[in-house]
C-alpha cells in the first residue's frame, strides 16, 4: 500500500536521522504533517505522484530540537530591554549584544529609555548578572545618571533581586525610613536601590507586578515559540509556569497553538505551585483530564514538582561538605521548598495517575530525597514506564545514577550551566572537585540512565546546539575546561536533544527522530554537527524549522 | 483611634505537622475580629472543609467572612485579593508553608500599611527533637524555632509524662532562644498569647484604677494555665522606667502591651519638655517601643500596660511594683 497523496521530496547535503537503524538518508519525502520516508531521492520517488523542493540541497536535515524544560516567560521577558552580560537573540532574530560593564549596561539603559515617548512610562529592563561584575555593584545613583526622573527597574537574573533608581524609589516611598530587611543599604546607609527577594521587590509595586504580568500574554506565548523556531526547536516544554486549573491561561495556550501559523509544539506541565489548588489528586485528575483535550501543538501529562533552590543563588540543598565558599552569614546549607520526607505522598496521586513527575532538584541531597519519593511509591503502587525525572541534577551523583538506572528514571542535565556559570561553580560555588563533575552526562550515559540536557530559558538562552556544545565540550565562560571526563561525543548530545528529550515526555512514538510515519518536525542547519569541529557546534547557522511539514524559516534580524 | 492604622501581621510558621493549620482554625473559631488568612502553600494547604464556604481560584471565603488566599502567586496578588474582599481585616495571619524561614515571611511586615506583630512557632511536641536532628531537615526546623517570637509547644497531651514535657521546654528554650514557650494541645492557646492583651483604646466610662483580668476569649480553656495583670496609668511613666521594664522581663511573662506617656527626663528644659506616647510591646524576644501619635479630635487614649502571665509566675501585683519604682 502507497500514498495516494502527493508528497514532497526534500533533497539534503544530509539527514540525520537518529534512528540507529538508519542512521543518514540523502533525502526525506513529507506527506502533510508526516514523514514518508528517508532515504535516496530515487528510493523515495518510487511511492508515487510527488515534487523534488529543493530549497533544502544545501542543509543538514535533523529530527526538529526539543527542548524538555523551559519556561514561557522566556517569551514575555523581551518586553523589557535586555541587559544580560552574554550575547542574546530576541524572538526577532535581532542580537542583543552582552552588557559586559555596568557602562554597558548604563549606555544600554540610556537607549532604551532615549527610545520611550512617553516620560512617566517605566523602564523595566532584566537579565543583570552581578556574578560576572564582581567588586563593582549597580546601584540606583548609576541609573540615575541616565534614567533621570524616569522610573527605572532592572531584574538581575537570578530573579530574586531588582535595582531600582530613585525616581521609583520616590514614588514607591522607599527613603531612609524603610524598614524591610528586603531594601538593600550603600555605605552611607541610606537604599541604595537594591530590593531583596519577594518581599524587597514587591515594594516597587507596579513595575514588578507589570513585569510577571507581561509574561501571561499572548504575545508572550508567540514569541516563545518565534524564539524556538529561530534555534531550530520544534517542541518546548512549559515546565510548570502556567496554572493550568486557570481557564484563561488554559485557553490562551489553546488559542495560540490552534492557530495554524504558531511555529511550535508545547508540552505545558501541571504545578503545584502559584495557586489555591493544593490537593495533588485533585491536580492529577485534572491533569489527566487535559490529556484527553490535547491537540498535535499542544500536550499534557506532566507533572512539575520543585525540592531545593539553585546552586549560584546558595539555596540547593547540598550534601556535605555543602558550599564551598558562600557569602558571609550563609546559613551552611540551601532551603527546602518542599518536604522532603512529604515527597513519596505528594508524587503518589500523579503517579497512580499514569502520569511524569518531573521534579526540580539542583542539589544531590534534593536529588536523594527525590529518588527516595519513586523508590517508595514505586514500593507501594509498581508501575512500568513512569519515566520519573530529575531536572537540573547538576550534582546528582555516580550511585544516584545508578539509582535512577535501577528505578527506571529519566534524567535532564543543565549542561549550559557548565558555561555560564561553570568558572562560578569552579571557584565559588562547590569547589574544583564537585564542580568538575556537575552536570554529569557522561556518568549519566554509562549509568544506562536516559537523559536530556536543557536551557531552562530564560535563565539561559534557548537553543540545543549551546547546550550540545556545553556536554560535548564542557568549556566554561573564561575558556577552561571544566570536567574533561564527564564530556560526551557529539552523536550522544545529538541524541540527547532529540530522540531522548522526546522519550522523557513520551512523545517517542512521534517526534525526536526521522523515521516513516512520526511527525514531520525537522530542524533544518547550515552545516553538519557531525562533521564540524565539535567547538565550532554552536555557531552552526539554523535555516529554521519544518513543523508538521509546514516551513518555518527562522527570522534573523540586524544587530 | 490611634493614628497607627497598620494592619497587625501574625506567621505562623513550623515544620509540616506541626499544627499550623489547626492554630489558624483555632483562631478563626475564638474570635470576632475580621482576619485575612494568607497560606504560603506550596502544596500543603489543608484548610478544614466546615471553615470553606466558597473557593474560586485564588481566594477562599471562610465561614465566618474572613477570607484566605494564597502566598504563591506574590504578597501583591494577595494583599489585592485581601483588599477586593471589602472590608478591611483588622488582622492578617500568614500562614508559612512548613519548610519555610518564618523570618523571610515575616519581611513582609515591613511592607507600608501593615506591621509584624509576632512570628509564632509551632513544634510537634513528640516529633520536634526528632525533626531537629533529622539529617535533611535538621537546619531546617531549627532555623525556624530560632526566628520565633513564641513557640506553641503543641500535642503535648500526646507525651507520656510531664517530667518530658518539661524536658523538652527546657531543650527548646535553648534552641529557640529568648522565645516565650506556651504548651497547648489541638493548638488552643489563648488569644491574648497569640494576639497580646487588648488594651482598651478609651478612657471614656472607665475606672481609672481598674486592674482587669483579660477574658477576651471566654471559650479559651486555657485560663488555668495563663493569667493577667493590667496597670491604668493616671500620670506619665519616666522613660527609664519603661525601658527596664521592657529590657527585663521575667521568664513567665507570655506578652506584654501598653500604651504609655513617657514623662521627659527631670533635666529637660521645661519650654521643650512634652510628654512623648508608645506603644510599648514586648513577645519572646522581640520587643518594641514605637512611638504613638494621639489624635486631638479624639478622646485620649486610656493609659495602661497590660501582661498575660504563666499562672503562679509573678505576684499579683508585680506589674504595679515595677510601675511604683519610679517613686
Ligand atoms: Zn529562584
Ligand atoms: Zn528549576
Ligand atoms: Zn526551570
Amino acid at each position: 500500500m502507497g500514498t495516494n497523496q502527493p508528497f514532497v521530496i526534500y533533497p539534503a547535503r544530509r539527514v540525520i536521522t537518529i534512528n540507529p537503524a538508519y542512521p543518514f538518508g540523502e533525502a526525506v519525502a513529507v506527506a502533510g504533517d508526516r514523514i514518508l520516508g528517508v532515504g535516496s531521492t530515487d528510493e523515495l520517488a518510487s511511492w508515487g505522484e510527488h515534487r523534488i523542493d529543493d530549497c533544502f540541497a544545501e542543509h543538514v536535515i535533523m529530527p526538529g530540537f526539543v527542548e524538555a524544560h523551559c519556561h514561557v516567560m522566556s517569551g514575555g521577558l523581551w518586553n523589557s530591554t535586555y541587559v544580560g552580560y552574554f550575547d542574546r537573540r530576541d524572538p526577532q532574530g535581532l542580537l542583543w549584544p552582552g552588557c559586559t560593564s555596568i557602562d554597558d549596561v548604563l549606555e544600554r539603559l540610556a537607549k532604551a529609555a532615549a527610545d520611550m515617548s512617553d516620560d512617566s512610562q517605566t523602564l523595566l529592563a532584566w537579565g543583570l548578572d552581578p556574578i560576572y561584575f564582581p567588586g563593582e555593584r549597580l546601584v540606583a545613583s548609576h541609573l540615575d545618571t541616565v534614567t533621570g526622573d524616569r522610573p527605572t527597574l532592572v531584574l538581575h537574573a537570578s530573579g530574586h533581586l531588582a535595582t531600582i533608581n530613585s525616581a521609583l524609589m520616590d514614588r514607591c516611598g522607599i527613603d531612609e525610613t524603610a524598614t524591610s530587611p528586603g531594601v538593600a543599604r550603600g555605605g552611607d546607609g541610606l537604599p541604595n536601590g537594591e530590593l531583596h527577594e519577594p518581599a524587597g521587590m514587591m515594594l516597587a509595586g507596579d513595575a514588578f507586578v507589570d513585569m510577571m504580568k507581561a509574561n501571561r500574554t499572548e504575545q508572550a506565548r508567540w514569541r516563545y515559540a518565534n524564539e524556538a523556531r529561530n534555534a531550530g526547536h520544534t517542541l518546548l516544554t512549559d515546565l510548570g509556569t502556567t496554572q493550568l486549573w486557570d481557564p484563561d491561561q488554559l485557553n490562551n495556550w489553546k488559542k495560540v497553538t490552534g492557530d495554524p501559523a504558531y511555529p511550535a509544539r508545547v508540552m505545558v506541565a501541571m504545578s503545584n505551585l502559584f495557586g489555591a489548588v493544593a490537593d495533588p489528586a485533585e491536580l492529577a485528575e485534572l491533569c489527566v483530564q487535559l490529556k484527553s483535550e490535547q491537540s498535535d501543538k499542544l500536550r499534557f501529562g506532566i507533572v512539575k514538582l520543585i525540592l531545593d533552590g539553585s546552586i549560584q543563588g546558595f539555596t540547593a540543598r547540598i550534601s556535605w561538605p555543602h558550599y564551598y565558599k558562600p557569602p558571609p552569614g550563609h546559613i551552611g546549607n540551601g532551603l527546602w521548598l518542599t518536604a522532603p520526607d512529604q515527597m513519596a505522598d505528594l508524587v503518589e496521586p500523579y503517579h497512580r495517575a499514569g502520569l511524569t513527575v518531573h521534579c526540580h532538584c539542583n542539589g544531590d541531597e534534593a536529588s536523594e530525597a527525590f529518588i527516595d519519593a519513586v523508590e517508595e511509591v514505586l514500593q507501594r503502587y509498581p508501575r512500568w514506564d513512569h519515566r520519573h525525572t530529575v531536572q537540573h541534577c547538576q550534582l546528582t551523583t555516580p550511585a544516584q545514577y545508578r539509582r535512577m538506572a535501577a528505578l527506571g528514571m529519566s534524567a535532564n542535565i543543565f549542561s549550559n550551566h557548565i558555561y555560564y556559570w561553570g568558572d562560578q561553580h569552579r571557584d565559588v560555588t562547590v569547589g574544583p572537585e564537585r564542580a568538575a563533575r556537575m552536570d554529569a552526562c557522561r556518568t549519566a550515559l554509562d549509568s544506562g540512565v536516559s537523559f536530556s540536557i536543557h536551557s531552562d530559558s530564560p535563565i539561559t538562552p534557548l537553543g540545543h546546539l549551546q547546550t550540545a556544545w556545553c556536554a560535548v565540550n564542557r568549556v566554561t565562560a573564561s575558556g577552561q575546561v571544566l570536567g574533561p571526563d564527564e564530556r560526551i561525543g557529539v552523536p550522544d548530545a545529538l541524541r540527547a536533544i532529540t530522540i531522548d528529550a522526546a522519550r522523557q515526555l513520551k512523545l517517542d512514538g512521534e517526534i525526536g527522530s526521522i523515521e516513516a510515519g512520526k511527525l514531520a518536525d525537522f530542524a533544518v542547519l547550515e552545516d553538519d554537527p557531525l562533521s564540524v569541529d565539535p567547538m565550532a557546534l554552536r555557531d552552526i547557522g539554523v535555516w529554521g524549522t519544518v513543523l508538521g511539514g509546514e516551513l518555518q524559516p527562522a527570522q534573523i534580524g540586524e544587530s | 483611634m490611634t493614628s497607627d492604622q497598620r494592619i497587625p501581621i501574625t506567621v505562623i510558621g513550623g515544620y509540616l505537622g506541626a499544627g499550623k493549620t489547626t492554630l489558624v482554625n483555632h483562631v478563626l473559631r475564638s474570635t470576632d475580629e475580621r482576619i485575612a488568612v494568607i497560606v504560603n502553600d506550596f502544596g500543603e494547604i489543608s484548610i478544614d472543609e466546615d471553615l470553606i464556604v466558597a473557593a474560586d481560584s485564588d481566594k477562599l471565603t471562610l465561614a465566618n467572612g474572613c477570607i484566605c488566599c494564597s502566598l504563591a502567586e506574590g504578597f501583591s496578588a494577595a494583599l489585592d485579593t485581601v483588599r477586593s474582599a471589602g472590608v478591611l481585616p483588622t488582622r492578617l495571619l500568614i500562614e508559612a508553608s512548613g519548610v519555610a524561614d518564618p523570618n523571610q515571611i515575616a519581611a513582609y511586615g515591613h511592607t507600608p500599611g501593615l506591621a509584624l506583630d509576632a512570628v509564632v512557632v509551632l513544634a510537634d511536641a513528640e516529633q520536634v527533637r526528632r525533626q531537629a536532628n533529622h539529617r535533611w531537615v535538621a537546619d531546617t526546623v531549627r532555623i525556624q524555632l530560632a526566628a520565633a517570637d513564641l513557640v506553641v509547644v503543641n500535642k503535648i497531651d500526646l507525651l507520656a509524662a510531664p517530667e518530658d514535657a518539661d524536658a523538652l521546654c527546657d531543650w527548646l528554650t535553648g534552641v529557640a532562644n529568648g522565645a516565650t514557650l506556651v504548651r497547648a494541645s489541638r493548638a488552643a492557646v489563648p488569644m491574648d498569647v497569640i494576639f497580646g492583651p487588648e488594651l482598651r483604646e478609651h478612657a471614656a466610662g472607665r475606672s481609672p484604677s481598674t486592674v482587669a483580668s483579660s477574658a477576651r476569649a471566654a471559650h479559651d480553656t486555657a485560663e488555668d494555665v495563663f493569667e493577667s495583670q493590667t496597670v491604668v496609668l493616671d500620670a506619665p511613666v519616666p522613660l527609664p522606667v519603661i525601658e527596664a521594664l521592657v529590657a527585663n522581663l521575667p521568664n513567665g511573662v507570655a506578652r506584654l502591651k501598653g500604651l504609655v506617656q513617657a514623662a521627659p527626663p527631670a533635666s529637660a528644659d521645661d519650654a521643650n519638655a512634652a510628654e512623648t506616647a508608645y506603644l510599648v510591646e514586648a513577645i519572646g524576644k522581640r520587643t518594641s517601643m514605637t512611638p504613638h501619635a494621639t489624635d486631638p479630635t479624639q478622646p485620649p487614649p486610656r493609659w495602661a500596660i497590660s501582661l498575660i502571665s504563666h499562672k503562679g509566675s509573678l505576684a499579683p501585683d508585680w506589674l504595679e511594683s515595677r510601675l511604683h519604682e519610679r517613686n
